[in-house]
């Protein structure tokens, strides 16, 4: 039987460059204290962190919200942006729309949506244009996953 | 490594003291934040030319005890700040980040 463990939720402005990774790295400590293993953690910071960056950049804004239970770990994240034109093209290493201003800071690599799709077992985005996006990630723990105590 | 042989041994700025007796196992050369969270390893100093805020946020996400800003490049304020408050260690140095490899090169890695 699956039973949930944690279950938090942040809201992410939209612009806010500066403040990028706020609750990414939040996310990164509530998962340590719930005493998820470190290569989880790790996994998960990184799809955090991309879709927090997504937030920011492209959507003006939205939700991230982290379940954790006895079996997995999903990351999804909600916005009312302007949506994503073609989600294979956006899938592609290195294609970005964002502008050179955002680029000369470090974002906008290209890479957000690939580095997520390494780190999670399960992928799902759904985009309709002029309404917003949905990211889903999961993780799933193994017999193997060792939880620290 | 330790953080602190590579400091005691060639001269850098030192903004932020951070945890130096911690072991540093790598190098990691980007300025693309993304390809920073894509390819870094736990343990590795990051070499630099960004130097705003969100450095910090990316280095606490990755588990990187040192951050480096090479060609005399000088961190912001909030990036000093946010690095003393997660206890990394923040330096700059006047030398190429060629020049720098080269230094840690000098000291080795325990591998």
């Amino acid at each position: 039987m699956t039973t949930n463990i944690y279950e938090e939720e942040f809201k992410v402005e939209g612009g806010d460059f500066m403040n990028v990774g706020t609750a990414s790295t939040t996310l990164k400590s509530s998962l340590e204290m719930v005493g998820i293993p470190s290569s989880i953690t790790r996994r998960a910071s990184i799809i955090a962190y991309e879709v927090e960056m997504n937030l920011v950049i492209h959507a003006g804004g939205g939700i991230i919200r982290s379940l954790v239970s006895t079996d997995k770990l999903m990351i999804l994240a909600i916005d009312e942006g302007p949506g994503i034109p073609d989600i294979d093209l956006a899938m592609q290493e290195g294609y970005s729309t964002a502008s050179d201003a955002i680029r000369e800071l470090g974002f906008g690599a290209g890479m957000g949506l690939s580095n997520m799709k390494r780190n999670a077992d399960v992928l799902k985005i759904n985009s309709e244009m002029g309404k917003g996006t949905s990211v889903e990630a999961i993780i799933y723990f193994t017999e193997n996953t060792e939880w620290r105590k | 490594m330790k953080i602190n042989t590579l400091l005691s041994k060639f001269t850098f700025q030192v903004f932020s003291k951070g945890d130096q007796q911690r072991e540093l196992t790598g190098v990691v050369i980007a300025d693309l934040l993304s390809f920073v969270m894509g390819q870094a390893n736990p343990g590795e100093v990051w070499l630099t030319v960004q130097n705003h805020l969100n450095v910090a946020a990316v280095a606490v996400l990755k588990e990187i005890p040192m951050i480096i800003l090479p060609s005399g490049r000088i961190p912001s304020t909030d990036l000093i700040q946010r690095c003393i408050a997660e206890n990394i260690t923040l330096c700059s140095s006047s030398r190429t980040s060629y020049d720098i490899c080269i230094m840690i090169n000098e000291v080795g890695f325990d591998r």
